[in-house]
């Protein structure tokens, strides 16, 4: 059960992930690779806010949303100038250098060594310190995110990043600023995935940049793709199906740093398989 | 009263001019062709008119009032001009409702994203996709029409732009003749609502049957203008569509 | 001590390295014009062959190195026959082709991993090759001499069989325009798997230099490829020449500017350099503006 419990918080987790990377990717036709370090701004955020600082989870995820927000603007600020193959490689560049920054920044991330000793959360007397209650306020986030994103993807604005996806050359003659638009997604899916982030920190209780880095960005990529492009319930059956596939390693009883490898592999071919039979993935509306 | 006026506008490419000091006056409230043979700048003119390609030098004057030697793509609603695209740019894989839509709602960031479309959106969206006869197929993927249902929903979303400008780029390219007439019966309409058309046409016979004006461009530069039974009988501009 | 004369000798050596990684990625990008992921694993794929056949079984050095080349220049020729080919076939898009050959990279990575561990590995102990050459008050190792004259070696073959055979010919009418090039009659597929092999292999060597020159570890395929891609950006995308040039610049700005900057920000500084060209001068130095 304690197992089970475990699956599903994770799934809510990488579930927001998806749901704010589709945004992005599925909606707005940029593909990202950059999401990762999203998600580690969001994590750093609230553990040094809660460790250092000592606030409160709350309020940490809220900062920490802040600042992850802030940081997507100014990145998508770089990015939406980009386009194509060197809007790619700028976010898996991106990517990389935030890494860097959490590796070399030591004063403030302690480093490789990582932050240990992140508190669960408390909420006036309430405390979800125990895993089922984690569940449920993952749940909550997963539920809040979906309905974000939903509200943004009907949105007469959620319709115009389609149309930027499709054809942003032609949106333009219609009046449409694509740069603002690009500037506004990043900075919403930014923000989103600072609350896995806050999520993931105080769940594991322990974070290093390695969890971070480019390969999580890919991760996250394969969930988006494998659920489909531009659909939400999309995101969350990948998320759904990617957490949960790895995990019947285990029952073959590989060791656990082949297991954490085997993994990876399975992602990297399912990328492939995907690209090669099915790019729209399982329940997509968007070819890339 | 002049609509759009270049005053020797120019647009290069790697040194070679595509528009070559070109100065023109498009009358407001008429249809105003411009025609030349295959590479002499009439897309490029549209282009650089639209703000999608950089004016390299001279100026552009709209309404005799905004005089610009910078045209950004998305102002140029503001200035009451939209366009079609002669090699079509759809949103392709959205509905043809929503090809419509996108042009009728908020622009401004913010408010966009705290509306969705209203009745009058829809109004005005089933106005102009009726006029088109593509209402009823209104939820289909842009990209499952025919070539020409594709060029029909191209001039409904211009016109759904409601603008004074309308700057078509071979609408009737590769039409079946009962499309052309859908489409040339709209290009006189908008006329007798007093709107500017500058079109880019092929076929003498539609720019004798539209026209109110005729530019003839060859290798960037003026080649003739006037009345378009005037311009097609002088020997340059047979020339110049013959090949010498 | 004027260190100025090896600050030159660590930017011409890093350059080297870089060039070889530039040299393969633009010949590649250049026939198939999307950014690829993969060559970056083989350059791990080249570096572990050689620890596997020189420091494991201990065979001879010059056969491990050739080997370890090999190796990845085939494991390239095999990442386009299984999915890139089909993947031109498909007509797929470029952001299709990039997210394969990320999976592609990211599952190599993961193999290598399984093979041989996460650990560093260095491939030369510093005993072995103690000979160090001076010239000009810079000090280097015979490997980083080699690396800079194999480099160089490297650039000038590949550009005379580029000039001079009818096979470079068809590289660069393949470069110019795919469907051209078909219409010409060139056996377009083959070629193009041919140019994966010959890319595969100048990256299979640039890592094996670096499991010389400082080691190797399975996520070096990251650095490596983002090095690779922003000296041929800065160079010109594509462009074989361009890409060689960028490479050494790139070398000069890393090495000199860790004057200045602590040297584990050196990733930052090869990164912002890639930001600056990909925002002002996203055609590189040798390619003409779009």
């Amino acid at each position: 059960m304690a197992y089970l419990i475990h699956l599903l918080i994770l799934f809510a987790i990488y579930g927001i992930l998806g749901l704010s990377l589709n945004l992005v990717m599925g909606y707005t036709g940029l593909l990202s690779v950059t999401h990762g370090a999203f998600f580690g701004i969001g994590a750093y955020a609230t553990a040094i806010l809660m460790t250092h600082a000592g606030l409160n989870f709350f309020v940490a995820l809220i900062v920490g949303l802040v600042l992850s927000g802030v940081v997507s603007f100014i990145i998508g600020a770089i990015l939406s100038r980009l386009s194509g193959d060197y809007f790619v490689l700028g976010t898996v560049g991106l990517n990389y250098l935030i890494v860097t920054v959490l590796i070399n920044w030591s004063d403030l991330t302690r480093g490789p060594l990582g932050i240990a000793g992140i508190h669960k959360p408390h909420f006036f007397g309430l405390s979800f310190s125990d895993t089922p209650a984690f569940l449920v306020l993952s749940l909550i986030f997963l539920a809040l995110t979906f309905l974000v994103a939903r509200f943004v993807v009907n949105s007469s604005f959620g319709r115009a990043l389609k149309a930027i996806r499709e054809d942003q050359k032609a949106l333009q003659v219609f009046g449409y600023n694509i740069f603002s638009y690009k500037l506004a997604i990043f900075t919403i899916s930014g923000a989103l995935a600072a609350i896995a982030g806050a999520l993931f920190a105080s769940y594991i209780t322990f974070i290093n940049p390695a969890s971070f880095d480019v390969m999580q960005s890919v991760f996250i990529l394969a969930v988006v793709v494998l659920g489909g492009l531009g659909s939400l319930r999309g995101s969350l059956l990948g998320a759904l199906l990617l957490v949960i596939i790895p995990e019947l390693l285990r029952f073959v009883g590989f060791p656990s740093e082949i297991a954490a490898q085997t993994r990876q592999a399975i992602y990297g071919l399912l990328l492939v398989v995907l690209m090669l039979y099915r790019p729209q993935g399982l329940i997509g509306e968007y070819k890339l | 009263m002049f609509s759009i006026q270049t005053k020797n506008l120019k647009k290069h490419f790697d040194g070679v001019y595509a528009v070559d000091d070109l100065s023109i006056k498009i009358e407001t409230g008429q249809i105003t062709s411009i025609i030349g043979p295959n590479g002499s700048g009439k897309t490029t003119l549209i282009n650089t008119l639209s703000g999608l390609l950089e004016i390299d030098g001279g100026l552009v004057v709209i309404e005799e009032s905004e005089k610009l030697s910078k045209i950004t793509p998305h102002e140029i609603p503001s200035f009451g001009i939209t366009r079609t695209f002669q090699n079509i740019h759809l949103f392709e894989q959205m509905t043809i409702l929503d090809n419509i839509l996108v042009v009728l709602t908020d622009r401004q960031v913010f408010r966009a994203i705290f509306e969705t479309h209203q009745t009058f959106h829809l109004k005005i969206a089933e106005e102009v996709l009726t006029r088109v006869g593509l209402w009823e197929k209104r939820g289909q993927l842009a990209v499952n029409l025919s070539y020409g249902q594709r060029k029909l929903l191209e001039i409904a979303r211009a016109l759904a732009m409601d603008a004074k400008i309308y700057l078509l780029d071979e609408p009737f390219a590769g039409l079946f003749p009962e499309m052309v007439k859908i489409i040339s019966g709209i290009i006189k309409e908008l006329k007798q609502e007093s709107k500017t058309v500058i079109l880019i046409e092929h076929d003498m016979g539609l720019i004798r049957e539209l026209s109110d004006y005729v530019f003839v461009l060859d290798s960037g530069k003026l080649l003739a203008e006037g009345k378009p039974s005037e311009v097609l009988a002088k020997r340059e501009v047979i020339e110049a569509y013959l090949g010498e | 001590m004027n260190i100025i004369p090896q600050i030159v000798a660590n930017s011409l050596i890093a350059g080297s390295i870089y060039a070889l990684i530039a040299l393969g990625f633009n010949l590649v990008y250049g026939a198939t014009r999307f950014v690829n992921m993969v060559p970056g694993a083989l350059a791990a794929i080249g570096g572990y062959t050689v620890f596997f056949l020189f420091n494991r079984l201990g065979l001879n050095i010059y056969f491990s190195v050739i080997a370890g080349v090999v190796v990845a220049g085939f494991f390239g020729y095999l990442s386009d026959r299984l999915v890139f080919r089909k993947l031109r076939s498909h007509k797929a898009s470029n952001l299709v082709s990039f997210v394969a050959s990320l999976g592609i990279f990211t599952m190599l990575q993961a193999l290598i991993s399984i093979l041989f561990t996460s650990q560093f590995q260095s491939v030369l102990s510093v005993t072995e090759n103690p000979k160090t050459y001076q010239i000009l008050g810079a000090t280097f190792t015979w490997v980083q001499g080699l690396i800079f004259i194999t480099s160089i070696a490297a650039f000038v073959s590949l550009a005379l069989i580029l000039k001079k055979t009818s096979f470079g010919k068809a590289v660069r009418a393949v470069s110019d325009d795919e469907e051209v090039s078909k219409i010409i009659g060139i056996n377009t597929n083959r070629l193009i798997s041919w140019i994966f092999f010959i890319g595969s292999c100048l990256i299979g060597l640039s890592g094996i230099f670096i499991g010389f020159d400082i080691g190797i570890n399975p996520t070096m395929g990251l650095f490596i490829i983002l090095e690779g891609a922003t000296a041929s950006i800065i160079g010109g995308i594509g462009n074989v020449y361009g890409g060689f040039l960028g490479a050494f610049l790139l070398g000069f700005v890393e090495n000199f500017g860790i004057l200045k900057i602590p040297g584990e920000w050196k990733p930052a500084i090869a990164f912002g350099l890639l930001i600056l060209f990909l925002i002002f001068k996203p055609e590189g130095i040798m390619n003409k503006k779009k």
